[in-house]
């Protein structure tokens, strides 16, 4: 027996560091790492120890022989075609890397309570003796995990534990529902994890009456003041978008079993009560160019069967209350149109914007021209890559904080 | 219980090492670092930067010597917790077969750092004797996820810096052979101790908690400020004064405990033993 991941992995890879085989992959640095969703176990070295699923904050590692087939299928595929890596060979294992210590920064403030920002608060309170200050719009932590992340999915939500534990730390001062504006310029850094929350429009005429992913997600994970902007109508819709995000929206709309759902009654009942009974999954490009992972690809078609038809290389061009025209001049009959077509950041006050990437130009999460200021997550580096993802992301950008102020970082041998 | 320890016994039968065999114990040992020297408890200091290469390679073997001693009179102390633990417990069970196997692992261990610091450095250390002697009083009294946490404390402490020293291609190549062996064999002895604590805290109290919260800190205390003395300063002919100071005041040296002990305040913050009174040991040991 071994162990094998699930397609709910985080990627925070605090599994990779435990493993005492190198069994899992890709690790941080390695190619692939932050792309795809998923983390994999070599089943030809686990020795089925379980320091991985002791550590997974997210449950996504397991016991094979309790795993879904598909899991254990997936995990043994990806290493199909790659050498088993011999673990008492030391040299195959990546060399330590170490950050030197110097003073840093005293008085830090974290814009953004996200996975990006609670990674970055959690790295400072490892790497410097700073006190830190956090604050989000938010009256809650956890941003997207909290709010964005599919409510059928409840073991992702299982990380907010950890951030809950992060912020009561106690060099750690956590503000809730602040507006970060009045507060700059008390501090010596500032690390702006504010995301990219807003959805990218796909500027075709009538879209305006469509369902942004965005106004969906936070309005099945009940976020305050988020109320569904359409009214559902069944029995088709159409989802423009094939990332992970389209796939969710795909999901829920379809699925049967919201009950054991983190849900409220109301939106329970708003989709019962809906008559969609078959969702349209519309792809601007082919399948090769997908941006979904296979696990949630697999995990859609066991809900929905062939209530779910997957459609490439469609180009919509108009959406009226008949349906979606695509440029061939077809139309699908269809009562809602739900776009999932990424995230986009929005400017930050004070902060240079590259407006065609969405995100704030940094080097290294260092915000150019602006010393003090630095970047973390979606804002950062574009809205790609899962929750965990960030760590590594944050975990950059703390050592660049630090670094502006110490030598610079030694590298192990 | 009965379902980990099966599993971790099927792991061990999977892949246990014997460093009676896969240590060529009569080749000579080179000139390499004994640990990374990043973490050299001097390493960052003022001092450090006196230190020629050579005596800051010697520094790192001693230490590593010295840490390793602290390991050996840990892992005494865990063979006669677990012992304790299991005296009346069903011989068949798998938890009973899986507590002997990890005991037969530690003792190996004990013997492989006893033979590994022999090769390293002339001198021998050993825990100061307050230390000695309050182990010697755990070792008589802990129970349940006292002993079970404190056991996982000194594993994980130890765990996380010898990943990185297996790793670093600077360390004397037995050194890192040695730690590789330690890291895979923990690695399911961490496993049991955190299953075992979580197991023996289901339903217990808030006094119980707070109690052995700090009976844990405080182990965490004596077994982190116990890894390297002032003997080692002393043995190399440093001025032992300065170098207990400037090592007391190593905030690199903080930071790297602090990160390696990141995972296991998660995991004692999620099972409630986090506590104030605790916390605060924590941190004045440079954990948290």
């Amino acid at each position: 027996m071994t162990f094998v991941i699930s397609g709910e992995c985080c990627s925070d890879a605090s599994c990779v560091a435990v493993c005492p085989m190198n069994s899992i992959h890709p690790a941080p640095g390695e190619p692939g790492f932050g792309a795809g969703a998923s983390l994999f176990i070599d089943p030809r070295t686990c020795i089925d120890c379980g320091a991985c699923a002791d550590i997974c904050p997210v449950d996504a590692a397991q016991p094979a022989d309790r795993a879904a087939p598909e899991d254990v299928e997936r995990n043994a595929a990806y290493f199909a075609e790659r050498e088993a890596l011999e673990a008492t060979d030391l040299d195959s294992w990546e060399p330590p890397a170490y950050q030197v210590w110097g003073r840093g920064p005293q008085r830090v403030l974290v814009v953004g309570a996200g996975p990006a920002g609670m990674y970055a608060t959690r790295e400072l309170l490892l790497r410097t003796t700073a006190r830190i200050t956090v604050v989000d719009r938010s009256e809650q932590l956890g941003g997207l995990v909290r709010f964005g992340v599919a409510p059928d999915h409840p073991c992702t939500k299982q990380i907010i534990g950890t951030f809950e534990r992060i912020v009561r730390h106690p060099r750690v001062r956590w503000l809730p529902g602040t507006e970060a504006a009045a507060l700059v310029q008390e501090y010596d850094a500032v690390i702006h994890a504010v995301g990219a929350r807003r959805s990218r429009r796909l500027g075709i005429p009538g879209e305006e009456a469509a369902c942004t992913a965005e106004d969906f997600v936070a309005w099945c994970n009940g976020r305050p003041g988020a109320a569904l902007p359409v009214e559902l109508v069944g029995p088709r819709a159409v989802v423009v978008g094939n990332g992970n995000v389209a796939l969710d929206l795909a999901r829920i709309l379809l699925s049967d079993q919201l009950d054991t759902a983190d849900v409220s009654q109301q939106v329970r009942r708003t989709l019962a009560a809906s008559g969609i009974k078959q969702v349209v999954l519309l792809g601007r490009r082919g399948p090769g160019e997908a941006a979904y992972t296979e696990s949630a690809l697999q995990e859609l078609l066991a809900i929905a069967g062939d209530r779910v038809e997957l459609r490439y290389h469609a180009r919509p061009t108009g959406w009226t209350p008949e349906g979606l025209t695509l440029d061939t001049g077809e139309t699908i009959a269809a009562g809602n149109l739900f776009t999932a077509i990424g995230f986009e950041g929005q400017p930050v006050d004070g902060l240079p914007f590259d407006a065609a990437r969405g995100i704030v130009p940094n080097v290294r999460g260092a915000v150019v021209d602006r010393p003090g200021h630095y970047v973390a997550g979606w804002i950062k580096r574009g809205a790609r890559g899962g929750i965990g993802v960030n760590k590594a992301c944050a975990q950059e950008t703390v050592q660049t904080l630090v670094s502006a102020s110490r030598g610079a970082a030694s590298q192990g041998s | 219980m009965d379902q980990t320890a099966e599993r971790l016994l099927g792991s061990a039968n999977r892949l246990s090492r014997d460093p009676e065999t896969e240590i060529d114990w009569d080749a000579p040992v080179g000139d390499g670092y004994g640990m990374s020297p990043e973490w050299s408890t001097l390493y960052g200091t003022p001092y450090w930067d006196e230190l020629t290469e050579a005596q800051q390679r010697e520094l790192t073997r001693h230490e590593a010597a010295s840490v390793a001693t602290t390991g050996i009179w840990f892992e005494l102390i865990l063979q006669q917790l677990i012992l304790r633990d299991v005296y009346d417990k069903p011989a068949r069970s798998a938890e009973f077969q899986w507590a002997l196997t990890e005991i037969a692992d530690e003792c190996r261990h004990s013997i492989m750092f006893a033979r590994a610091t022999e090769r390293l450095v002339e001198p021998a250390y050993r825990p100061p004797f307050v230390t000695r002697e309050l182990g010697r009083m755990f070792k008589a009294l802990a129970s349940g996820e006292s002993a079970y946490a404190a056991i996982l404390v000194a594993e994980e402490v130890l765990d996380v810096m010898q990943r990185d020293w297996m790793r670093d291609r600077r360390v004397e190549p037995m050194v890192r052979t040695v730690n590789h062996i330690h890291v895979v064999e923990e690695s399911r002895h961490m496993v049991f101790a955190r299953e075992e604590t979580r197991e023996r805290l289901a339903g217990a109290g808030r006094a119980r908690r707070w109690v052995s919260a700090l009976v844990i800190a405080i182990a965490a205390d004596m077994i982190v400020s116990s890894m390297v003395g002032r003997q080692v300063y002393v043995n190399l002919g440093l001025d032992a004064d300065r170098a207990v100071r400037e090592a007391r005041r190593n905030e690199h040296h903080r930071s790297l405990l602090r990160t390696s002990c990141a995972n296991l305040m998660d995991f004692l913050g999620s099972v409630g033993l986090l506590t104030p009174a605790a916390a605060r040991v924590y941190r004045r040991t440079g954990l948290l």
